[in-house]
């Protein structure tokens, strides 16, 4: 075999992937949401309908209420509170004391068993735990006084969303401490030392050695937060189905439910591409900021 | 950094701040890592002590008697076939998606060509795509293939949806693999093929192992595109066959407990070895820039 071959050879299987499951897919998408494809008229195709889709969809008002909970709730709220809970527990991990009682290690340990619950377990313990007639929780609750009757926790608009951050945050916050502990044992302690010689205290050194040092930890940690916790379709869609009603519908579940529940393939396939154009803009922050820099040497 | 200096370093960090350690903080600060232990580890716990309980004490937090009937119940519901299902599913997948990975890596780490930029960035990209956005354009495509309810179509799709992250991993590893080696090899006449067959693989098993790891964990609790793609139960895949056992107007806990339990062992086992490497992998990528 001619060794001038090599790299399309190597590459020809990726390329199949990459054309038949990414580029190709995405292009028909954008074709389909230009007509009014059915689901149940998939044979003989949707008539064109030209920007009619996304006409409708920008011009009603549930898509806002639906990009409300997409960007603030399931993804801000859930992403900032990760990173600065993710930030807390390894400063905890890496404390003096529990270095001192030898539990750093053990604690890993236990981190590693909501990290390796797949995310579908997780909701359905949660939605056990939670339940809102006979839940441990409200049993507890109950029990301490705190509260005369049950709360459902995902069913009462109230407490549906910081039920489902808390069920998201159980399951994901073990990989953000995980890398922030390995970040964290990466200062140098030089630079601690010499803080602490010119006089500088815990909370100082900190903002002044940690935190700066930490940094590009923590951006490419809240990058990929983002995409994971933005693309999301199991936690919502198993915890809450997108209800009570369509209270917790958001971007992925609006695709789906579109899609495969009305059977408006078409106007689901614009949701799509709305969504990608979004992903978009975070992929390009990404790939500039991140991917150009960490893997500089081979481009 | 390798795993004795991080060592060293503990140990330099401890000594130095052990005098002026004070007590109160020290009890503040187990009893805080204590509550959040107890935070992460009670969900996991009731799954496995709730997969033994009787429907009666399901709910009681005092009350137990134990049973296998949970077990039982979802193996009589067809579950072996849905461990099965998974692992031929998720196997062979892993295979296929780790073999196209490696190799690619190896072009793009150690080979210059014209489009490196834009294709190595499309992989990296595809990290970030939104699956849901592939679920309608692929059903299409392989309701009109004959591609739904199908194995073939599960295991093509589940080697698309992990290959951006294995890629990205593998390149970082190979980053850490010294260039010469390879190098040497060309000089004693190796052929590209043979260099990738005798020293890349070898060399690279540590790194290839984490990552295949990782994607047959991402594939076993792949739950969308299992979803939309297998309607037919004799194909379901075990997250689908866990969700099933959420009727309509009530809910066997007990068999969904073991479901879960019987779903999660198998990732737990698999984790334990994985996590430093992933972890400490991304830490140190982005550290590097």
């Amino acid at each position: 075999m001619g060794e001038r071959m090599f790299v399309p050879l190597m590459l020809a299987p990726i390329f199949f992937f990459l054309i038949f499951f990414y580029g190709y897919p995405t292009l028909f998408n954008f074709y389909n949401s230009l007509t009014d494809l059915s689901l149940l008229g998939l044979k003989q195709g949707g008539a064109f309908i030209g920007l009619r889709n996304y006409v409708e969809l920008l011009s009603s008002k549930d898509f806002y209420r639906v990009l409300w909970n997409t960007l603030f709730w399931l993804t801000a709220v859930s992403v900032a509170l990760r990173i600065v809970l993710g930030l807390l527990l390894a400063l905890l991990l890496n404390s003096a004391t529990l270095r001192h009682y030898r539990l750093t290690t053990a604690s890993r340990l236990v981190l590693l068993v909501p990290w390796a619950t797949p995310p579908i377990v997780a909701v359905v313990v949660w939605r056990w735990l939670l339940d809102g007639r006979q839940g441990v929780i409200n049993k507890a609750l109950e029990g301490l006084g705190l509260i005369d009757t049950p709360i459902a926790f995902l069913a009462n608009v109230d407490t549906i969303w910081p039920a489902l951050i808390t069920i998201i945050a159980w399951n994901t916050l073990p990989l953000v401490t995980l890398t922030f502990l390995a970040g964290l044992q990466s200062v140098p302690p030089e630079l601690h030392e010499a803080a602490e010689m010119d006089g500088a205290n815990a909370i100082n050194r900190f903002f002044h050695v940690t935190l700066p040092h930490l940094m590009p930890t923590v951006v490419v940690m809240t990058l990929l937060l983002i995409f994971w916790t933005f693309n999301n379709f199991v936690y919502i869609w198993l915890a809450t189905g997108a209800g009570p009603g369509l209270f917790t519908n958001v971007l992925a579940t609006e695709i789906y439910i579109k899609g495969f529940i009305d059977f408006e393939l078409g106007f689901s396939s614009a949701v799509g591409m709305v969504m990608a154009a979004m992903m978009a803009v975070f992929g390009i922050l990404y790939f500039r900021f991140v991917a150009l820099r960490e893997f500089r040497e081979i481009l | 950094m390798s795993q004795a200096q991080v060592a060293a370093h503990s140990v330099a960090l401890d000594g130095e701040i052990t005098f002026r350690r004070n007590p109160l903080i020290d009890v503040a600060v187990l009893a805080t890592t204590f509550v959040v232990w107890a935070f992460l580890i009670f969900p996991a716990v009731w799954i496995f002590l709730g997969s033994f309980k009787t429907t009666e004490t399901m709910f009681a937090a005092t009350t137990f008697s134990f049973t296998l009937d949970n077990y039982q119940t979802i193996f009589r519901a067809g579950f072996g076939r849905f461990i099965f299902n998974s692992l031929f599913i998720c196997l062979i997948a892993v295979v296929i998606s780790t073999f196209v990975s490696v190799i690619a890596s190896y072009v793009f780490s150690r080979k210059r060509f014209r489009g490196k930029r834009i294709i190595f960035g499309s992989v990296i990209l595809g990290q970030l795509f939104p699956w849901i956005i592939l679920v309608t354009p692929l059903f299409i495509m392989f309701a009109r293939i004959g591609l739904l309810n199908s194995y073939v179509g599960m295991i093509l799709s589940y080697v698309a949806i992990s290959i951006p992250f294995s890629v990205y991993l593998l390149v970082g590893y190979l980053e850490t693999v010294p260039r010469e080696l390879d190098e040497a090899a060309v000089m004693d006449g190796c052929s590209q093929f043979q260099i990738v067959w005798t020293i890349i693989f070898p060399i690279m098993l540590p790194g290839i192992v984490a990552t295949a790891t990782y994607a047959f964990l991402l594939m076993w609790t792949e739950f969308l595109f299992a979803l939309a793609f297998l309607t037919k139960t004799s194909l379901k895949t075990m997250p689908l066959g866990l969700a099933q056992f959420f009727g309509e107007q009530t809910v066997d806990w007990g068999a969904i407990m073991a479901a879960s339990a019987v779903t999660t062992l198998p990732a737990l086992i698999l984790f334990l070895p994985l996590q430093t490497k992933l972890s400490g992998g991304l830490a140190a990528g982005s550290v590097k820039g």
